[in-house]
């Protein structure tokens, strides 16, 4: 298989041609379970490793919790659906930025600038435009909003890292398969793909693998 | 029979060399030069190897054989998106310039997909200027036995294949190596580098057995003596491109412009006979330059008598 390193696989039941993988990958700490079913063997596999390599490229490796293909080239179909894991952790703004009182609002220096333009919409969200002034770059100060309000303010990373995924699977994605429909909840995105016209199957496959991953694997 | 070598050293008295092969009618095919170490490809008649071996040593440098100098090699993709480059087209690429190939990367422009991958004729025409054509099919084995093949199967330079899948053969190519796919980071483990040192291989037999015809009706010079009349050209020493004369297996490609200097390539004198009658000079489809096929011994002298 050259350098395609070797999977276990467990021959599914379901149909003359196709084979069904579970493999749980070892980066680290990070631990992905992958979920391969197709018609060829070194493609599933292949494709695999590929996915694991683009995520540890883009070091987000960690942030997948499952993934499924689906690869069926004599039907020229792609199914990819990815299960983000829950990283429970919003930062809280203590974490990534020291806040002052002053007379007439609070201020803020950011010490995390990644963080910056998400706490600066986050701001906007809830104090508005008018009252949120950006002084510098890292400095912001909110007209009228206690310390401790501000202080108790927690940042969502999943927003990028959903768009890290999304990019993770576009680059895997095979370049000809040019047809694509996306299907995503705030867990679970899948996109199937294929070259010429979409069809009513293939949408609902993809549909039902998007129902599957966001049940999880017990239920499916 | 010629020889190409590569001499890697230093510049001191690195002019006792070049004197040397001078003497013994050798060609100096390429020079590298970066501070004070220096490359030749050289073109030595195979009985003088050994005086300059012997030199060599003298100089503190070493002779490495380059089984693919005199060669222009191109490795296509499928498109140039970022699915396919640079891994592991250019890792391909930048393998053969170790074996002494001068290479290409070349994208098509319509070659990904299954039932709407293609190429067209210029396509076509541009990768038949070269000596050997590396085509890199991917991963998907029902797309290439199906589909992809019909991108190289008119193609009349010899193909070598590289797929993902293990297959036992493919149909129009001279060689097929499987296990290397689409890669998204460069082939630096030991299984990839064997990889590239086997389609290195299959290129080298590829190659050979291109020289083994050419001989059966030997070419009427060879590529490095028509190089180094081309030399004293002036438009080919005020030429600023990398590797201005690039050598195959029966010519060569001169990248001075074919509109501008064909009169002047037509009357170049090489051991008495006018460039026109024992070479077929051509324009170029990649921009500004020449293409140059020598015709054989038996062609020239037959249209002599």
């Amino acid at each position: 298989m050259g350098n395609v390193p070797s999977c276990p696989m467990t021959l599914s039941t379901s149909g003359p041609s196709a084979r069904r993988c579970w493999y749980q990958a070892c980066w680290g700490e990070s631990m992905v379970e992958f979920e391969l079913e197709g018609t060829e063997q070194y493609a599933l596999e292949s494709y695999q490793w590929l996915l694991q390599r683009i995520l540890m490229d883009m070091g987000i490796s960690t942030m997948v919790e499952r993934v499924r293909l689906v690869i069926r080239p004599d039907q020229t179909l792609f199914i990819i659906s990815m299960r983000i894991k829950q990283s429970g952790s919003k930062r809280p703004l203590y974490d990534i930025a020291d806040t002052e009182s002053q007379e007439g609002g609070t201020f803020i220096t950011i010490k995390d600038e990644s963080y910056a333009p998400r706490l600066l919409s986050n701001l906007w969200h809830k104090y508005g435009r008018e009252r949120v002034q950006q002084l510098t770059r890292l400095e912001i100060f909110v007209e009228g909003a206690p310390v401790e309000e501000i202080t108790d303010i927690r940042l969502d990373p999943e927003e990028e890292v959903r768009s890290q995924l999304l990019d993770a699977m576009w680059r895997l994605l095979p370049e000809g398969l040019k047809v694509r429909n996306e299907y995503f909840n705030d867990d679970v995105m899948t996109i199937v793909a294929t070259e010429h016209g979409m069809t009513v199957d293939f949408i609902a496959e993809a549909q039902n693998v998007h129902r599957n991953m966001i049940k999880g694997p017990e239920e499916d | 029979m010629y020889e190409v070598l590569m001499f890697d050293g230093g510049v001191h008295k690195v002019d006792e060399l070049l004197d040397l092969i001078e003497d013994v009618g050798g060609f100096i095919l390429q020079r590298t030069q970066i501070q004070v170490m220096i490359t030749l490809t050289i073109a030595i008649p195979g009985e003088d190897r050994p005086l300059i071996e012997k030199k060599a040593a003298e100089l503190g440098g070493k002779i490495i054989e380059v089984p693919l100098a005199g060669t222009e090699i191109a490795v296509i993709g499928p498109t140039l998106g970022r699915h396919h480059m640079p891994h592991p087209i250019c890792d391909i690429a930048e393998h053969l310039r170790r074996y002494g190939a001068i290479t290409i990367v070349m994208g098509l422009a319509r070659g990904r997909g299954r039932k709407t991958c293609q190429i067209s004729a210029a396509e076509k025409a541009i990768i038949e200027e070269y000596d050997a054509a590396i085509f890199m099919l991917g991963n998907f084995t029902e797309c290439v036995t199906h589909e992809k093949i019909d991108l190289y199967k008119d193609i009349q330079i010899p193909v070598v294949t590289v797929i993902g899948p293990e297959l036992e053969s493919l149909p129009h190519c001279e060689a097929l190596v499987c296990g290397v796919g689409r890669k998204v980071e460069r082939m630096r483990r030991s299984e990839e580098i064997a990889k590239l040192e086997e389609i290195a291989d299959r290129v080298k037999e590829v190659i050979d057995k291109r020289r083994v015809e050419i001989d059966e009706d030997p070419l009427f010079v060879h590529p490095s003596e028509i190089k180094d009349a081309l030399e004293d050209m002036e438009a080919v020493q005020v030429c600023l491109r990398p590797a201005p004369i690039v050598l195959h297996v029966d010519g060569l490609r001169v990248k001075i412009p074919y509109k501008k200097h064909v009169k002047e390539l037509e009357e170049l004198e090489v051991y008495g006979h006018k460039l026109k009658d024992i070479a077929i000079i051509s324009d170029c489809r990649l921009g500004d330059s020449t293409m140059i096929k020598i015709k054989t011994k038996a062609e020239v002298e037959g249209k002599v008598r």
